[in-house]
């Protein structure tokens, strides 16, 4: 084996501030994201659960200003999805996918540095808004006209913020897209050809495809959207006090050609890292390797095909063409499906919390694949488009695949990233909580979507039948808050106590396991030999040598 | 695995699993008792709309398919878990299978099989959701403004911009809402003046976007057999403060009905309006400004020998009204609706000493306050 610690190195991660603002480390970078990016998981789920009091019953009890109300809604979208997911997912891929190709570091750090610290300025600026008069309010989609800057609308600096705020961490996505891009085609190890890398790092590498292609797409919308609001541009707005001439639906089109990609740089990493952890705890190789490299460049060329599926009853798009490529994506995720679950077919599971959370996102990924398939149906489409179901479509993606596959991997890379195991007994009081407190939260919402409630309003008639649905939700909704206290509790309490990791606590592998906990600077001090997608499980059994 | 597996379970994971069994028990119980309301809960509501009905029968095979899917893949799931758990001490390694080419391609082609055929089902409906009459027998142009619906109801041989016959101003109520014939083909024409709506009834299972500088179009066939009834709609697109209250109803008529309801509503718009009300201000004149869709006081006292309210309506483009209300919630006095900017006198007659509400009847929720008569 490489290196041993004796001692749990963390005391190289405890020098100074002045360390930590400057570093161009891609592990302290990584870090710095994952940190930042669960402080804004904790903002977010804030908001959601302002929601979620304001619902629990009938009549206004909680948000009294339904202008707040929006606002709520709008910033918890928003963060959790531009502040919390895709950095967090870009916080994983900083700290493992260096490690995982047997690289000292990403390519550009610098660059690397200034993508993260876009984040938190952004952060503040999209925040700013609650200061300011108040923050956008026209939901994370912020469609136009609702956008424009007119009476009833969206009047006032936040809506302005939002959108500057938005334009840096597209620009930081970018950045870092390239960044990973060149480190991943240039700074491979010896051997590390394309068809041995870890399936981690090739959803990286389409994740930053699709960044790439997609982000600027974005970023362009929104400067118009600003030149709109400030210039007296007509890029969106078909009408308004001064005429119109613009477009409601370009708006959509535009937004949605990044937006929807976005939901796989939502989702890939997080299979990614699903995709780490299931071979490992079943002591198995992945099943079917290049079937899922396949999948996930497949799913990342449908996903710029599909984009209109959010506009079906708009009315202004071909629907025939956005359902068929609809379905079709259904296919590779499904390949993906029955890879892993073959992956832990006659394989030899040991059930320590990665391995939970992981199951947890195969099951209620599933169910978030198959409620998209009602979508797909585009009559199907018309009754549900912009319920309640859609709300339980969305998160049993985002927050039941995504948010489980950050957890996993958060228990999976916690002992690389500080030299300390995680405690597991809380680990699964953290999983139970987490997995009852999201279907409670979030399956509800399907039956409230199709009985008609629909999304982003305060309140709803008592004598419409949302009532229970709507308390279990809400009760759900506190049981999910209530998960991350024993995740907190042990976070802090297994830094300074936690057992020692060692290099290798979990027989992984892939390279990141072949250094110490935490690494040194610049990673490695020598290489395994890298003959297959698993270099650390042929070191062990013998079919290698150390150099 | 570097920790040995321990022998005996902790009195926690004990307590867990007591605590979850209990839990279990308690929701099977749940579920069995609660069987039909569970099961229907899954479904959307009875379709009122003949193509509200396909849509269900399409409803019910994705349906089919999706509770089939999940079965079988959760199932998978579930019996690898339980199946293959590593037995404490077993160092052995489990076969290292790479994968199957076969198996690969199987569950590529069977996929890909289903989801066609769910295209190719769900694109022969949308065909016939969408497909429009030639003739209809009613035309109304739906208008959806932040926040109200009205209803232009328009000449058979109209096209979406047409002048209206008469217009429904009310969405809601006996007098209100939209009105539609039971056992005819209505075409809707979808109209916003400011940003997007949607146009959504759940017992139609439909809905459609309202959006500023286009017109959409749909047909709407409610069967004969369902006339007399009343379905409530609501917009359906976040369209800003008011969006919840963008209430409306749609009262589907018998043919007859509907045909003396159409003459009435026609020989009242072609009546000559009744004389305005004589500008003379009665009693003394109270300001009051309605801006950003509220007004702004909250309390209003005013003499029991009638008085005038000197209203400015300043939210371009939006209209407001005044009303005053009894604690029995029936109507005192209705001004009428005046769109912005613009102000207006609003002379009220004479009423009894006592406490009122008064509101704009189009904003209810967002603009009311007391009315103190003394
Ligand atoms: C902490 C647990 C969470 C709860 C209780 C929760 C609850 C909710 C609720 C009730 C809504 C609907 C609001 C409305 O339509 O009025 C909502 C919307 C949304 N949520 Fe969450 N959520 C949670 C976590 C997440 C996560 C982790 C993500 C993404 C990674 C997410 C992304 C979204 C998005 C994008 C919307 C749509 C916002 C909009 O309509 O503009 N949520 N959430
Ligand atoms: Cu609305």
């Amino acid at each position: 084996m490489a290196t041993t610690t004796l001692t749990p190195a963390a005391s190289a991660y405890r020098t100074g501030l002045y360390e930590w603002l400057t570093t161009t480390d891609h592990k302290r970078i990584g870090i710095l994201y994952i940190v930042n990016s669960f402080i804004f998981f904790f903002i977010g789920g804030l908001f959601a659960l302002g929601v979620r009091t304001e619902l629990a019953q009938p009549g206004l009890q909680f948000v009294h200003d339904e202008l707040l109300y929006n606002q709520l809604f709008t910033m918890h979208g928003t963060v959790m999805i531009f502040l919390f997911i895709i950095p967090m997912l870009v916080g994983f891929g900083n700290y493992v996918a260096p490690l995982q190709i047997g690289a000292p570091d990403m390519a550009f750090p610098r660059i690397n540095a200034l993508s993260f610290w876009m984040l938190p300025l952004a952060g503040v600026l999209l925040l700013m808004g609650f200061l300011t008069g108040g923050a956008a309010q026209a939901g994370w989609t912020s469609y136009s006209p609702l956008a424009q800057d007119r009476p009833l609308s969206s009047t006032g600096p936040g809506e302005d913020l939002w959108i500057m705020a938005l334009t840096l961490i597209g620009t930081s996505s970018i950045l870092g897209g390239i960044n990973f891009l060149v480190t991943i085609f240039k700074m491979r190890a010896p051997g590390m050809t394309m068809f041995r890398m870890p399936i981690l790092v090739w959803t990286v590498l389409v994740t930053s495809v699709l960044v790439v292609m997609a982000t600027p797409v974005l970023t362009s919308a929104l400067i118009m959207l600003f030149i709109d609001r400030n210039y007296g541009g007509h890029f969106f707005d078909p009408g308004g006090p001064n005429g119109g001439g613009g477009s409601a639906i370009l708006w959509q089109n535009v937004f949605w050609f990044y937006s929807h990609p976005a939901v796989y740089i939502m989702v890939l990493p997080a299979m990614g890292m699903i995709s780490e952890i299931l071979p490992v705890f079943s002591r198995k190789p992945l099943f079917g390797y290049k079937a899922f490299v396949f999948a996930t460049a497949g799913i990342g060329a449908l996903g710029f095909s599909v984009w209109a599926h959010h506009m079906f009853t708009t009315g202004q798009v071909f629907l025939p063409f956005f359902s068929l490529m609809t379905f079709l994506i259904a296919v590779p995720t499904g390949v993906k499906m029955f890879n892993w679950i073959f992956t832990l077919f006659r394989g030899k599971l040991t059930f320590s919390t990665p391995l939970l959370f992981a199951l947890g996102f195969l099951s209620m990924f599933l169910i978030g694949g198959i409620n998209g398939a009602f979508s797909a149906a585009v009559p199907v489409d018309f009754a549900l488009q912009d319920t309640y179901w859609v709300v339980a479509h969305l998160h049993y993606v985002l927050f039941g695949g995504s948010v489980f596959g950050v957890m996993a991997g958060l228990y999976y890379w916690f002992p690389k990233m500080t030299g300390r195991m995680l405690n597991e007994t809380l680990g699964k009081i953290q999983f139970v909580l987490m997995f009852v407190g999201f279907n409670l939260t979030f399956f509800p919402m399907h039956q409230l979507g199709l009985a008609g409630m629909p999304r982003r309003i305060a309140d709803y008639a008592s004598d419409a039948g949302w009532n229970d649905l709507n308390l279990a939700a809400t009760i759900g909704g506190f049981t999910i808050a209530a998960s991350t206290l024993p995740l907190i509790w042990n976070v802090f309490s297994s830094l300074r106590a936690g057992k020692p990791a060692g290099d290798d606590p979990w027989e992984a592998n892939t390279l990141e396991w072949a250094t110490s906990s935490p690494p040194p600077p610049y990673n490695f001090d020598h290489l395994p030999e890298i003959r297959s997608e698993r270099p650390l499980f042929d070191l062990r059994h013998g079919r290698t040598v150390v150099h | 695995m570097s920790t040995a597996p321990r022998s005996r379970p902790s009195s926690l994971a004990i307590a867990g699993w007591l605590v979850a069994a209990a839990f279990g028990i308690a929701l099977a119980a749940w579920v069995v008792l609660n069987a039909g309301t569970i099961w229907n809960s899954f479904f959307p509501p009875q379709a009122k709309s003949v193509e509200g009905q396909e849509i269900r029968n399409l409803y019910d095979i994705v349906f089919i398919f999706a509770v089939v899917i999940f079965a079988v893949v959760e199932g998978l799931i579930i019996w690898s878990v339980i199946r293959y758990r590593r037995k404490p001490g077993d160092d052995e390694l489990p076969p290292q299978t790479h994968g199957n080419n076969l198996a690969e391609i199987t569950w590529t082609l069977i996929p890909t099989v289903i989801v066609l055929f769910l295209f190719v089902v769900s694109w022969q409906t949308l065909n016939s959701v969408e497909a429009v009459s030639p003739d209809p027998g009613l035309k109304v142009r739906a208008v959806a403004g932040q926040f109200q619906w009205s209803f232009d109801y328009l000449p058979t041989d109209a096209t979406g911009d047409t002048k209206a016959l008469f217009t429904v101003t009310a969405p809601v109520g006996p007098d209100g809402g939209l009105v539609l014939p039971a056992g005819q083909v209505t075409h809707l024409y979808l109209k916003s003046p400011d940003v997007i709506h949607a146009f959504y009834v759940p017992q139609f299972l439909f809905k459609r976007d309202v959006v500023p500088g286009l017109t959409n179009q749909f047909d709407l066939d409610i069967p004969a057999s369902d006339a007399g009834q009343t379905y409530r709609g609501q917009c359906a697109e976040l369209c800003g403060v008011g969006h919840r209250i963008m209430l409306f109803e749609v009262h589907a008529l018998a043919q007859a009905d509907f045909k003396a309801w159409m003459d009435k509503q026609i020989a009242a718009a072609n009546a000559t309006p009744p004389p305005a009300p004589s500008g003379a201000a009665a009693g003394p004149s109270i300001p009051l400004v309605a801006q950003n869709v509220k007004f702004d006081q909250s309390t209003l006292t005013v003499p029991a020998t009638g008085f005038t309210i000197h209203y400015d309506n300043k939210d371009a483009g939006t209209p407001h009204d005044f009303v005053i209300l009894d604690n029995a919630g029936s109507k005192v006095y209705g001004s009428p609706v005046v769109t912005g900017p613009k102000g207006a006198d609003f002379p009220v007659p004479a009423i009894a000493a006592g406490t009122y509400k008064f509101e704009c009847s189009i904003h209810p929720t967002l603009m009311f306050g007391t009315l103190t008569v003394q």
